[in-house]
C-alpha cells in the first residue's frame, strides 16, 4: 500500500494550492479530487476580498476585516499568511501570462453582463479591462457564440458592439474549449484580429470573450493586440471558464514535474481513523478500492457543488469523515425570502469551523482529527460570492493548511 | 384608445379563451382581456392531469361522468395538447380491497374503462411502485398541457373574429344605470388607461371573481384553496399513478414530458395573488408520495409551484342557474345585481369547455340566437402537430450550422428558431410571456445557462431601438425563479443553486444596487 | 462512492449532473467538431429524452471516442462515457452495424492468419491500390498508416524460447492482441523485464480483452469475451498477479468487466490486475529485489494514455522512467491522441482523429524529444502515423535500460522497427 506524506483531498485551487506548497517543502504528496472546482466557474482572477472599496489599501481592508470578522478564514491566516500564499501563487506565472494587482486596492472589471466585478490580481489578458473607458472601447462578439452576448455587456457598459462572424465556415455554435483551442493556431487568431480591426472606429480598447487561447493567451493577446493596435482584454463568460483552465492546467503540470502522485474522476469513499488520528483514506474506482496512507491530511473537497458538503433535508454533512458541520437552523432558515437580499443567504456561511490551525474543530472545540485540516471553500464564516473572495480563500488557507501540516 | 365589443370577456384561463372560441365559433366575435399572460390563473397551475373521472367515481358519480365525456371530447379536439398516457389507480394494503372493488364498480357505472392487474403486472408496468402494493387498476388518465391548450383556444378564437389583449387589467366596472356597459382598463406594459364598452360582460377570472364583483359592489361566496406541487427532474413514471382511497392530499404523480409533477395539497388562501409553497408543504408530499414510490426521498426535485382554486360554496351563492356540482354561471342581474354581468367559476380544467359552452349557450339565448356549440366536434388548429420526446432529441442532431439549429437550453434542447418564431408572431411583451411558450428554463437547472443567453438574443435586437439594458430583467427573472426553487433546495438542487448564484452572483456580479456602484447589475 | 452516491441507475443518472459544463473543457472530440454535441448533451442532456420503449435517434453518438476524459472531471461523479456507451449500443443494436465494424472488433479472428501469412499481407497492405479498395469498399481510411503484422505472434516466441533457468515468484501477463500480432517486442520487452525483477512470467490462455466491442457498442459480444477471459484466467492463474501492458485492455479487464458488464468473478479478477509500470513500481518501493538501470543518455516525453487516466493509477510509468539515469522525461501536455482506438481508422472520423492528434504532435514538436514513450498502443500508432516518429512502450526503453552481468539481453534495435507509413 503506498504511503505519503501528505494526502490532499480536492483538486480545485485550495487543494491544488496545499499540495504543491507541500511538494514545495519536499514533502511526497498525492491529491485525488474531481473536476476543478471554482476554477470552472468563476471569472478566475484572484479575488481577495471584492468588499473593499477600489480607494482602500489591501493590507488595510484586509487587517480591518480581520479584525471584526475573527471567525473568517483570513483571520486564521492574517494579512502576512495572505501576502505570502499569493506571492507563492503569483510565482506559478511568471511573465508573459502573470497575474499582477493594477493598483493598491481592487480593481473593476468587465463582466458578461455588462456589470464591473471588483477583483484584486488579474491576469495579463484582461488587465487592459481595469483601465478601459466605455467611450473608447468596442467589445466584440461572435456570431453563434452563445455563451457570450456582445450586445448584452456593450448596452450595459454603453460601449460600441460588434457581432463577428468567425472567419472561417462552419464555425456557428462554437464552444469555448473549441473557439479557445482555434485562437491558439497563429492564422486564425491572425485573421480574427484583422477583422475586429476593419469594425474600428477608433476604439482604445476591445474587449473579446475570456476564450485568449488555452495553451499560450500571451502570444495570443500579443498578436491580436499588435494587428489592432489597441489594448485588448477577454471578459469571462458562462463555464467552463478557459482562464480557469488555464490555472489547473499549470498546477498539475508543475505537480506531476514535481513529484506529486495525482489521481483524477473517483472519490474519496471513507477514511481509516484510529485513535484521534486519519491513518488513510479510501478510493473507490469500482470495482476495486484502494487505500492510501499518510501521516497528514488535508480537506479541500469545496462546498455543494463539489461535493465537500451534502444537504440532507434537514441536516447538512461532510461525506468524507463525518467532521461536524455548522449550519444555520433548519432548512426554512437557509435561504432568504428573495433571491436577492441585501446579506447572504445563511446557508452560505455554513461549513467547517476550524481551530487557528485549520484543523476541524466540533461544536465545543476540540479537535476532530489531530492530524486533519481543512482549506478552501469548506470553511465555515465566509461568503465568497458576497465578499468576493473566493480564490483568495482558497490560495490562503490551501498554503496555510500546507504549511502547519508539515511543520509537525 | 376606447374599444366596442359585444361581448367582453374578463380572463385568460381556460374558461376565458374557451368562451371566446365557443362565441366566435357561433358567430359572435368578443374581446377578451387578461391581467398577465394566458393561464396566470389555476389554469397555469394545476398538475397537468387529464382525468379520467376515476378520482370521483366513488363520491362523486355526476362528476365522474362529466369528467370522462369531457376526457372523450378533448382527446378528440386537442390531441396535440395531450399525452395519452393512461393511469393507474394503485392500492397499498391500508388502502383496503373493498374500496378498489367499489372502485371498479363505480367507475363502471360512470362509464369509464377499467382495467384490473396484479401487483406484478402493475410493477411490469411501473417498475418504481412500491413492491407492497396489492393491485392496480389502469383508466383512461392522461397528461395535458394547459398552456397550449389555452392558447390554442385563443388563436382559434382570434382567427374567427375574437380579440385578445393580454397584459390588461380591468381597474373598474362602467355602470350605466341598472347595467354593467363595459369596463375600464389598464395596459401594464405601457401604462396606457383605456374604457371598452360591452353589452355583455363575462367575469371569468376563476380565484379573482369576487375581486371583479367588488367593483360592482357584489359579492359571491368563493373558498380559495391552494394547492402546491413538486416538480422532479426525470420522469417517474409512464402513466399517472393515483392512490386508489378516498380523494385526499398527496394521492397523484402526473408524468409530464421530461419531468413529473407531484401533488397536492389543500390548504386555505386568502389572496389569489399572495401564497407559497411552505416546507412543511414539501416535507409531507414527499413523504405521502413515497408511499406510491418508496425511493422518491432520494429524488431530485427542480421546483415546486402552488395554485388557487376557487372553489363554490353552497351557501351564499344565490345562484340561479348553478348548470352542474362543481361550477356555477351567475347572471347577477337575475339575483338583484346589474344586469350584463355574468360570473363563471369554480369547475376545473377538465370542464373548461362544458363551462365555456353553457356560458355560451346563456349568450346566444339572451340574444335571441339559436346557434348549436361545435367545441366538442372543431378541433383545434395545430392538432395533429404533436411531438415526442424523441423529436425534440433530434435537434441535437440539427445543431450544425448549415441547419441553424443553435439550441439556448441545453436542459431542455430548446433551439433558437422557437424564439425567434415567437418573436415573429409579434404578440409577446415581457421575457416571462416567452418563457411561457416554450420550455426554455423549465429543465434541470431552471434557466441558469439560457436566460442570459435568450436575454443577449433579444438584447441583439433591442440594440437598434436604443432601449435600455437586460439585467433588470434578468434579475426579475431570477427572482421569479426563486420563488419556485427555494423550498427544494437541498441535495442536488442546492448543489444547482450553488451553480446559478456563483454565475449570477459571482461572475455577472448582479445584486439589487442601484447603478453606478461596485456592486453593479442595473438597467 | 461517498454518502450521496450509492448506485446509481441509468435513468437516474441526470439527476446527478449539476449543468456546470466541467466535462465540456475535457472533451476532445467537441473541441474540435461541434458535430458532436460534447459530454453534457450528449450523455445527461440526453439520457432525460431517451425512452428504452422508443427507438433512437442518436446518430452522433457514435462520435464520442471513448476517452472517458470526461468521467475523469466531473465534480458530481456522472459516468458520462458509460451513459453515451449504453446510447451508442441501443441505437447500433437498432440500425445495424457494417461488415467493416463487425469485422475490425474480431482481431482475435483475422489477426492469427494475417501474422502468419504476414509476409504477404504486409506488402500488400502498403500497396496503393488494396488501401483504395478497403477505402471504397470498407470505408478504412486510405490516409491511415496500418500497423505491419508479425511472425511469429508473441504468445508463439513465448512458447518456444529458452527460459531462463532459475524460479522466483510467478506473475502471469496479459499481452493484449496488438502486441501479440503486431508489436511483438512490446510483449518481449515485457517478460524480460519481469524477469530481471526476479519474476518467472506466466502466460496464460487468453482471448482479446473486448474492449472493440465496447467501441461499436456490442455489449453482448464484449460480454461474451469477458466471460471466457474471466473464467480462464482464474482457473489457471489463481492466486497469481496478472499484469497487462495494454493500459486500455487494462482498463476493460480492470474495470469494465465488472460494473459494466457484471460478470461473475470480475471483482476478483480486477484485484489481481496490475498495469505493468504500476507493478515494477510497486516492487521498486518496496524494495523487493530489483533491477537496476544503466544510463540512457537521451530526452523523452511520455504520453499518457486517456484509459490510463480512467485507470487512475497516477503516472507509474513516468515515476519508473525517472528512476533510469541520465534519462530527461517529461510530461507530454497534451490530452488525448485522438485515435480512439479504431475510431481514426474509420473513414467518417478519420478528420476528427487528425484534428484531435494535431494538439499532441504540437505540444510533441515544442519538446523536440530523441524518443516518445507511451503506454498505450492506439496512441503509439496514432503519434507515429502523425509525426513519423520513434515511439515506444516504456517496458521497451526500461528493458533497453537493463544493466544484466553476463547475459545476452534480447534488444530489437528501434530502427529496425516493422512501420509501414
Amino acid at each position: 500500500m503506498k504511503r505519503f506524506d501528505l494526502i490532499v483531498i480536492g483538486t480545485g485551487l485550495a487543494g491544488l494550492t496545499a499540495a504543491r506548497t507541500a511538494i514545495g517543502m519536499g514533502a511526497k504528496v498525492l491529491i485525488v479530487g474531481r473536476g476543478m472546482g471554482a476554477l470552472t466557474l468563476f471569472g478566475n482572477t484572484v479575488d481577495l476580498l471584492g468588499e473593499i472599496p477600489p480607494d482602500t489599501e489591501m493590507e488595510e481592508g484586509i487587517s480591518r476585516w480581520i479584525a471584526s470578522h475573527p471567525e473568517h478564514p483570513y483571520a486564521r491566516t492574517g494579512w502576512e499568511g495572505i501576502e505570502s500564499a499569493i506571492a507563492a501563487f503569483q510565482e506559478l506565472f511568471p511573465p508573459p501570462y502573470n497575474f499582477a494587482a493594477a493598483g493598491r486596492g481592487n480593481s473593476l472589471l468587465p463582466t458578461g453582463a455588462g456589470t464591473m466585478r471588483p477583483t484584486w490580481l488579474i491576469p495579463v489578458t484582461m488587465a487592459a479591462g481595469a483601465a478601459m473607458t466605455p467611450a473608447e472601447t468596442l467589445i466584440v462578439g461572435f456570431r453563434g457564440f452563445k455563451d457570450f452576448q456582445g450586445d448584452t455587456v456593450s448596452l450595459h457598459m454603453k460601449c460600441r458592439g460588434v457581432t463577428l462572424p468567425l472567419p472561417r465556415y462552419g464555425l456557428e455554435g462554437l464552444t469555448a474549449p473549441a473557439l479557445a483551442r482555434l485562437m491558439d493556431e497563429t492564422s486564425f487568431r491572425e485573421r480574427l484580429g484583422e477583422a475586429i480591426r476593419q469594425q474600428m472606429a477608433g476604439e482604445r480598447f476591445i474587449g473579446l470573450p475570456a476564450v485568449l487561447g488555452l495553451r499560450d493567451p500571451a502570444a495570443v493577446l500579443k498578436t491580436l493586440e499588435t494587428i489592432t493596435g489597441a489594448r485588448v482584454f477577454e471578459i469571462p463568460m458562462l463555464p467552463p471558464s478557459i482562464p480557469g483552465t488555464r490555472i489547473f492546467h499549470r498546477f498539475r503540470e508543475e505537480l506531476i514535474a514535481k513529484g506529486a502522485t495525482f489521481r483524477m474522476g473517483h472519490p474519496v469513499s471513507g477514511a481509516v481513523v484510529k485513535d484521534g488520528r486519519c491513518e488513510g483514506i479510501r478510493i473507490d474506482n469500482p470495482p476495486l478500492v484502494a487505500e492510501y496512507r499518510a501521516d497528514r491530511f488535508i480537506l479541500a473537497t469545496g462546498r455543494f457543488l463539489g461535493g465537500g458538503l451534502w444537504a440532507e433535508m434537514e441536516r447538512i454533512i461532510e461525506p468524507v469523515f463525518d467532521i461536524p458541520v455548522f449550519q444555520p437552523g433548519e432548512r426554512g432558515q437557509w435561504f432568504g425570502e428573495r433571491f436577492f437580499e441585501p446579506e447572504a443567504h445563511p446557508i452560505h456561511r455554513a461549513g467547517v469551523v476550524t481551530d487557528a490551525d485549520l484543523r476541524p474543530v466540533d461544536t465545543l472545540g476540540r479537535v476532530v482529527l489531530a492530524n486533519l485540516r481543512a482549506a478552501g471553500s469548506i470553511l465555515a464564516h465566509h461568503q465568497a460570492i458576497e465578499e468576493k473572495s473566493r480564490e483568495g480563500i482558497d490560495i490562503a488557507t490551501g498554503f496555510l493548511a500546507a504549511k502547519k501540516a508539515l511543520a509537525l | 384608445m376606447d374599444l366596442q365589443t359585444e361581448v367582453l370577456i374578463i380572463g385568460g384561463g381556460a374558461t376565458g379563451t374557451g368562451i371566446a372560441r365557443d362565441l366566435s365559433l357561433r358567430g359572435i366575435p368578443s374581446l377578451l382581456v387578461e391581467k398577465g399572460d394566458f393561464t396566470s390563473g389555476a389554469s397555469g397551475r394545476n398538475q397537468g392531469l387529464l382525468h379520467s373521472g376515476g378520482r370521483y367515481a366513488v363520491n362523486d358519480p355526476d362528476a365522474a361522468r362529466e369528467c370522462i365525456a369531457e376526457n372523450r371530447i378533448l382527446r378528440r379536439i386537442a390531441p396535440h395538447c395531450i399525452e395519452p398516457t393512461d393511469g393507474l389507480f394503485v392500492s397499498l394494503p391500508e388502502d383496503g380491497p373493498e374500496y378498489r372493488a367499489n372502485f371498479i364498480r363505480a367507475c363502471g357505472a360512470a362509464g369509464i374503462d377499467t382495467l384490473p392487474l396484479s401487483p406484478r403486472e402493475a410493477l411490469a408496468m411501473e417498475p418504481r411502485l412500491s413492491p407492497r402494493i396489492i393491485g392496480a387498476v389502469q383508466v383512461p388518465d392522461g397528461a395535458i398541457d394547459p398552456f397550449t391548450l389555452v392558447v390554442e383556444n385563443a388563436r382559434d378564437a382570434e382567427s374567427r373574429g375574437a380579440r385578445i389583449l393580454i397584459h390588461t387589467e380591468v381597474t373598474g366596472l362602467i355602470r350605466d344605470g341598472l347595467r354593467i356597459a363595459g369596463v375600464r382598463v389598464r395596459d401594464r406594459i405601457t401604462a396606457e388607461a383605456f374604457a371598452i364598452a360591452a353589452t355583455w360582460v363575462i367575469n371569468a377570472t376563476g380565484a379573482w371573481a369576487n375581486h371583479i364583483l367588488r367593483m360592482a359592489g357584489l359579492q359571491i361566496g368563493l373558498a380559495l384553496s391552494k394547492g402546491s406541487m413538486l416538480i422532479t427532474n426525470t420522469r417517474l413514471s409512464e402513466r399517472v399513478l393515483n392512490r386508489c382511497r378516498p380523494p385526499a392530499s398527496g394521492d397523484i404523480i402526473v408524468p409530464n414530458d421530461t419531468v413529473s409533477i407531484l401533488g397536492t395539497t389543500s390548504l386555505r388562501a386568502e389572496d389569489p395573488e399572495h401564497y407559497e409553497v411552505t416546507p412543511a408543504e414539501v416535507t409531507f408530499l414527499v413523504d405521502e408520495l413515497s408511499r406510491m414510490i418508496p425511493d422518491l426521498k432520494g429524488e431530485r426535485f427542480t421546483r415546486a409551484y402552488a395554485g388557487v382554486r376557487p372553489l363554490l360554496q353552497s351557501e351564499g351563492t344565490n345562484d340561479d342557474r348553478t348548470i352542474s356540482r362543481g361550477f356555477a354561471l351567475i347572471d347577477h342581474g337575475s339575483c338583484s345585481g346589474p344586469a350584463g354581468l355574468v360570473t363563471i367559476t369554480g369547475g376545473k380544467l377538465m370542464t373548461y369547455r362544458l363551462m365555456a359552452e353553457k356560458t355560451a349557450d346563456f349568450i346566444c339565448e339572451r340574444m335571441g340566437l339559436h346557434v348549436p356549440c361545435s367545441t366538442h366536434v372543431q378541433r383545434l388548429p395545430g392538432a395533429g402537430h404533436g411531438h415526442t420526446l424523441k423529436d425534440r432529441l433530434l435537434r441535437l442532431r440539427r445543431q450544425t450550422p448549415a441547419a441553424k439549429g443553435e439550441i439556448l437550453c441545453d436542459c431542455e434542447l430548446v433551439p433558437r428558431e422557437a424564439v425567434d418564431a415567437i418573436l415573429r408572431e409579434g404578440k409577446v411583451r415581457e421575457l416571462q410571456d416567452i418563457l411561457h411558450r416554450t420550455r426554455l428554463a423549465k429543465g434541470t437547472c431552471q434557466g441558469g445557462f439560457c436566460v442570459y443567453r435568450l436575454l443577449g438574443l433579444l438584447n441583439e435586437r433591442s440594440k437598434a431601438d436604443h432601449r435600455g439594458g437586460s439585467n433588470r430583467i434578468l434579475k426579475g427573472f431570477l427572482e421569479e425563479r426563486w420563488k419556485g426553487i427555494r423550498p427544494v433546495l437541498w441535495g442536488r438542487s442546492l448543489k444547482e443553486e450553488e451553480l446559478i448564484e456563483s454565475i449570477y452572483k459571482g461572475l455577472f456580479n448582479l445584486t439589487p444596487a442601484e447603478p453606478g456602484g461596485p456592486g453593479g447589475g442595473e438597467a | 462512492m461517498t454518502k450521496e452516491e450509492k448506485p446509481v441507475p441509468l435513468t437516474k443518472l441526470p439527476d446527478v449532473c449539476v449543468r456546470c459544463a466541467t466535462c465540456m473543457a475535457a472533451c476532445p472530440v467537441s473541441r474540435v467538431t461541434p458535430r458532436f454535441p460534447g459530454p453534457k448533451q450528449a450523455g445527461p442532456g440526453a439520457q432525460r429524452f431517451r425512452s428504452a420503449a422508443e427507438a433512437s435517434v442518436d446518430d452522433w453518438i457514435d462520435l464520442c471516442t471513448g476517452c472517458r476524459l470526461c468521467d475523469t472531471v466531473c465534480p458530481a461523479g456522472v459516468p458520462i462515457s458509460e451513459m453515451n456507451m449504453m446510447a451508442k449500443a441501443k441505437y447500433l443494436d437498432e440500425r445495424g452495424r457494417t461488415f467493416r465494424d463487425w469485422l475490425l472488433v474480431r482481431s482475435d479472428l483475422f489477426g492469427e492468419m494475417a501474422a502468419r501469412y504476414s509476409k504477404i499481407v504486409n506488402p500488400l497492405l502498403k500497396k496503393k491500390v488494396v488501401r483504395w479498395l478497403l477505402d471504397a469498399l470498407l470505408r478504412i481510411d486510405r490516409r491511415r498508416a496500418l500497423p505491419a503484422y508479425e511472425h511469429p505472434t508473441f504468445r508463439r516466441w513465448f512458447r518456444t524460447r529458452q527460459a531462463p533457468k532459475g524460479g522466483g515468484p510467478e506473475v502471469a501477463y496479459f499481452y493484449g492482441c496488438f502486441t501479440n500480432t503486431n508489436e511483438t517486442d512490446v510483449g518481449k520487452a515485457a517478460v524480460e523485464i519481469l524477469e530481471a525483477h526476479g519474476l518467472k512470467v506466466v502466460v496464460p490462455p487468453q482471448r482479446c480483452c473486448g474492449i472493440p466491442r465496447l467501441g461499436v457498442g456490442d455489449l453482448r459480444g464484449a460480454r461474451e469475451m469477458g466471460r471466457w477471459n474471466v473464467d480462464f484466467l482464474l482457473r489457471t492463474v489463481r492466486g497469481l498477479d496478472i499484469v497487462f501492458s495494454s493500459t486500455s485492455c487494462g482498463l476493460m479487464l480492470r474495470h469494465e468487466y465488472g460494473p459494466l458488464l457484471h460478470l461473475p468473478g470480475a471483482e476478483e479478477l480486477a484485484r489481481r490486475l496490475f498495469d505493468i509500470c504500476e507493478y515494477l513500481l510497486g516492487l521498486h518501493e518496496e524494495g523487493k529485489p530489483a533491477a537496476t538501470f544503466q544510463p540512457i543518455p537521451l530526452k523523452a516525453a511520455y504520453f499518457a494514455p486517456c484509459h490510463l487516466r480512467s485507470l487512475d493509477i497516477g503516472l507509474p510509468a513516468l515515476e519508473l522512467l525517472r528512476r533510469v539515469p541520465g534519462l530527461d522525461v517529461s510530461l507530454v501536455e497534451a490530452e488525448c491522441c485522438g485515435l480512439g482506438g479504431l475510431y481514426g481508422f474509420k473513414k467518417e472520423k478519420f478528420a476528427i482523429a487528425e484534428e484531435i492528434g494535431k494538439d499532441l504532435t504540437e505540444a510533441i514538436a515544442r519538446m523536440k524529444p530523441d524518443i516518445i514513450l507511451t503506454d498505450c498502443e492506439g496512441c503509439r500508432m496514432q503519434i507515429r502515423h502523425l509525426t513519423g516518429l520513434k515511439v515506444l512502450h516504456p517496458v521497451q526503453l526500461l528493458r533497453d535500460a537493463l544493466e544484466r552481468q553476463g547475459e545476452e539481453i534480447h534488444r530489437v534495435p528501434v530502427e529496425s522497427f516493422n512501420y509501414l507509413g
